[in-house]
C-alpha cells in the first residue's frame, strides 16, 4: 500500500505531523496498515465559545491523493454553519477545483495538491472561530449565527461540555 | 517510521534551520527531494512526474492555479544540481549536527595537521594533501586521483567479478549503485579528503572510473540520445481499436475497458515523458518504467481496490452484528439444513444422513459450500479456533457414530490424490484444513448439531 504515491505523501505528512505538530492539533492513521483513514483531534480556538472543546474528526483520502482532497467528518455533534448535521465539513479547501458547489469559493482558496493535512486542519480550526455564513452547509446553525448570537454561542457552549461528558 | 527521511529529522538536531532548507529542496507535491525537476512558465518548480499529474487531473499549476500545459514545463537543472549534491551529503552533516560525527571530525582534523599517521597510508595522504593545496595556488594542475584511476583502470578491469567496480578513493570492491553511498558514509579515503572530493565534482573526469569501469551500464562508454517525448493523444476522436493499437505499438498492456485503456495511456505519457526530463545517469529504462507504470496500477489506478473496503470501523461490536443478524443467521442455516437434509427425515441420528437417499443432497451442499470458500480465499484458514472446534465435532463425531469410508461417495467426478489416505486416516487427512481441499467428502456435514452456527460465532466473521 505504502508503495503508492499516496501512501509516501501521507506517511510523509504522518510524520511531519508528529515530529513537528502545531497546536492544538493531533492527527494520524487509525491503523498504520491503512494510512488512506486518519483520525484528528481538533481543540476549539481560544476566545470563541469553542474552547476547551476537543473535538475528534476521520480523514477520508482517496487513492489518488494528493491530486483530489480528503473528506473531513467531525464524528461528535457539531452545531456549526459550516458543518452539516452529520458532522461532514464543508470549507473551500477541501473541494477540488473543478467542483464549486457552492459557486462562490475562489479558486485560489480550493485544494491543490500543495495543500496538507496539517492546512486543512489549520484552515478548519479557523473555521471554528469565524464561520462563513454565504454558503451555510447548515442553515439552522448559520440563521442562529446571524441572528442570535447569544443563543448560538450557548448552544456551542452546552454541545462542548456535553461532548466532554460534563 | 523513524528511518522515513524528512525535513522535521533537522529541528532536533544543532542546526534546526536547515529543516527549512530541505522543505525547500522537497516538492510540494510528493514531499520527496526534487526528482527530475521541472519549471513552469509561472515560475514554480516540481517534480516532472507531480506536475504532469497535476496539469493533466486540472490544467492548472498546483502552486498558483494559473493555467499550464505539460509541453511547456523545462527542467530546472540547478534545483536537480543541488538536490542531489545535498542529498549526497545529508547523512553525513545529519550526523555532525546530531553530534554523532563530532568526535570523529575533530581527529580527522588533527590527523592531518600532524601528519601522525606513519607508512604507505599516511604517504599517500600527505601527498594528497600536498597536491590538493598546491592546487589552489597552480592554475593548471592535472588533480592526482586521475591518474590514479586510470592506472587502476587499465589494471584491474579483468579481476573484478562481473557488475562490480572499485572504489575510486580506498579502492573496494563493490557493486556500482554503492559506491555514492559508500563514498558518504563509511569509505575512510572519503573522509580523509572531504576537500578534495568537493572539488572533483566539478571535474568530470573524476567520475568516470566508476562508471566506465562498470560492465553493467555499458550505455555510458556509448552515449545514448535523450528519448523523446511522447504527444498526448485526442482519446474522443479514438475508437477503442485503435486505442488498443496504440497501447501495444507502446509495449503496454492492452487489456480493460475504454477508460482504463486511457488512463493507462495517459500515466505512460506522464511516466515517459517525465523520464525524459532525468539527467542522463538517473534516466530509467523503459523496463523499469513498465514496473512503474504497473505498481501505479495497482495502487492507484482504476485496477485499485478502494481503500475504505478493508477498513474496519474502531468500534465495530462483531457480537453486537451477530445479534442483530441473528435472525438473517438463523433463517440461513433453517434453509441450508432444508436444502441438505431435503428427503431424510428430520433428527435423524449420524449415520442416516449417511444413507443413500441423503448423499446426493450431502454431496450437493457439499460441493457447492466448498467452491464458496475456494473463491472467499479460506477464511478459517488462518483461524486456528475455528479448525479447533470442527476438529473436535468431527473426531467426537468419529468415535460415536460409524461413518462409512468416504470412497463409497461419488467423489470420482473429482480428482482425488488423497483417496487411499482419506480412507485410511480420515479425522487427520481431513481435519487439517477442512475447507481446503475440495475432494473430501466430510462427515461433519452429516451431522445434527449445528456446526454452522459454532463455526460462525467462534470464528467472528462478520
Amino acid at each position: 500500500m505504502s508503495s503508492s504515491t499516496a501512501g509516501k505523501r501521507l506517511l510523509k505528512e504522518y510524520k511531519a505531523l508528529s515530529s513537528d505538530p502545531p497546536e492544538g492539533i493531533l492527527a494520524g492513521p487509525c491503523d498504520e496498515d491503512n494510512l488512506f483513514v486518519w483520525e484528528a483531534l481538533i481543540e476549539g480556538p481560544k476566545g470563541t465559545p469553542f474552547e476547551n472543546g476537543v473535538f475528534p474528526a476521520e480523514l477520508r483520502f482517496p487513492k489518488d491523493y494528493p491530486l483530489a482532497p480528503p473528506k473531513m467528518k467531525f464524528t461528535v455533534d457539531m452545531w456549526h454553519p459550516n458543518v452539516y448535521s452529520d458532522g461532514t465539513v464543508c470549507i473551500s479547501i477541501l473541494h477540488a477545483p473543478g467542483d464549486d458547489p457552492m459557486q462562490y469559493e475562489k479558486a485560489s482558496e480550493r485544494w491543490s495538491p500543495i495543500q496538507s493535512v496539517e492546512k486543512i486542519l489549520i484552515s478548519v480550526m479557523s473555521m471554528l472561530a469565524e464561520p462563513n455564513d454565504e454558503s451555510p452547509a447548515n442553515v439552522d446553525a448559520a440563521r442562529q449565527w446571524r441572528e442570535d448570537r447569544k443563543g448560538y454561542e450557548k448552544r456551542v457552549r452546552d454541545m462542548v461540555r456535553k461532548s466532554l461528558g460534563l | 517510521m523513524d528511518t522515513l527521511p524528512d525535513s522535521t529529522d533537522w529541528l532536533t538536531t544543532s542546526l534546526p534551520h536547515f529543516s527549512a532548507l530541505e522543505a525547500a529542496l522537497r516538492c510540494e507535491v510528493c514531499k520527496e527531494f526534487y526528482q527530475n525537476p521541472v519549471i513552469t512558465p509561472c515560475s514554480h518548480t516540481f517534480c516532472s512526474l507531480c506536475v504532469r499529474r497535476c496539469i493533466s487531473a486540472d490544467g492548472k499549476c498546483p502552486a498558483c492555479k494559473k493555467g499550464c500545459q505539460a509541453d511547456r514545463l523545462v527542467g530546472n537543472f540547478a534545483v536537480r544540481e543541488v538536490v542531489g549534491r545535498f542529498v549526497e551529503g545529508r547523512e553525513r552533516a545529519l550526523e555532525v549536527a546530531r553530534g554523532v560525527g563530532r568526535e570523529e571530525g575533530r581527529k580527522r582534523k588533527r590527523s592531518v595537521e600532524g601528519g601522525d599517521d606513519e607508512g604507505v597510508y599516511g604517504e599517500e595522504k600527505a601527498v594528497k594533501r600536498t597536491r590538493s593545496q598546491a592546487g589552489r595556488t597552480r592554475a593548471v594542475e592535472k588533480p592526482i586521483e586521475v591518474l590514479d584511476s586510470e592506472d587502476d583502470e587499465v589494471e584491474e578491469v579483468e579481476e573484478l567479478p562481473e557488475g562490480t567496480t572499485r572504489c575510486p578513493i580506498c579502492q573496494m570492491v563493490m557493486k556500482p549503485e554503492e559506491v555514492w553511498p559508500h563514498l558518504d558514509k563509511s569509505c575512510k579515503g572519503a573522509q580523509e579528503s572531504d576537500r578534495r572530493t568537493t572539488r572533483s565534482r566539478t571535474n568530470p573526469t573524476i567520475q568516470s572510473p566508476f562508471t566506465l569501469n562498470s560492465p553493467r551500464r555499458p550505455s555510458h562508454t556509448t552515449p545514448t540520445p535523450p528519448p523523446q517525448r511522447l504527444p498526448g493523444l485526442n482519446y474522443a476522436l479514438l475508437r477503442d481499436t485503435a486505442l488498443k493499437k496504440k497501447l501495444q505499438d507502446l509495449g503496454l498492456p492492452s487489456h480493460g475497458r475504454r477508460d482504463q485503456l486511457i488512463k493507462r495511456h495517459t500515466e505512460w505519457l506522464h511516466l515517459w515523458n517525465s523520464n525524459c526530463d532525468a539527467s542522463d545517469e538517473s534516466r530509467k529504462t523503459k523496463r523499469e518504467l513498465l514496473r512503474d507504470l504497473d505498481t501505479w496500477e495497482r495502487t492507484q489506478g482504476p485496477g485499485a481496490r478502494d481503500s475504505d473496503a478493508s477498513v474496519m470501523r474502531k468500534d465495530y461490536d462483531a457480537q453486537a452484528h451477530v445479534e442483530t443478524h441473528k435472525g438473517q443467521f438463523a433463517d440461513l442455516i433453517a434453509a441450508a439444513r432444508k436444502a441438505r437434509g431435503a428427503k431424510s427425515t428430520a433428527g435423524n441420528d449420524t449415520t442416516s444422513a449417511q444413507t443413500e437417499d441423503g448423499k446426493e443432497a450431502v454431496e450437493k451442499s457439499h460441493t457447492t459450500q466448498t467452491t464458496q470458500q475456494d473463491s472467499s480465499s479460506r477464511p478459517y484458514e488462518d483461524n486456528e479456533r475455528a479448525i479447533d472446534t470442527v476438529r473436535q465435532k468431527v473426531r467426537a463425531t468419529n468415535l460415536t457414530g460409524e461413518i462409512q469410508p468416504p470412497s463409497s461417495a461419488p467423489t470420482s467426478s473429482l480428482p482425488n490424490p488423497h483417496t487411499n489416505a482419506d480412507r485410511e486416516e480420515p479425522v487427520d487427512q481431513g481435519m487439517a484444513n477442512p475447507f481446503s481441499s475440495p475432494s473430501r467428502k466430510l462427515p461433519m456435514f452429516a451431522l445434527p448439531e449445528e456446526p454452522v452456527v459454532d463455526v460462525e460465532q467462534s470464528a467472528g466473521m462478520p
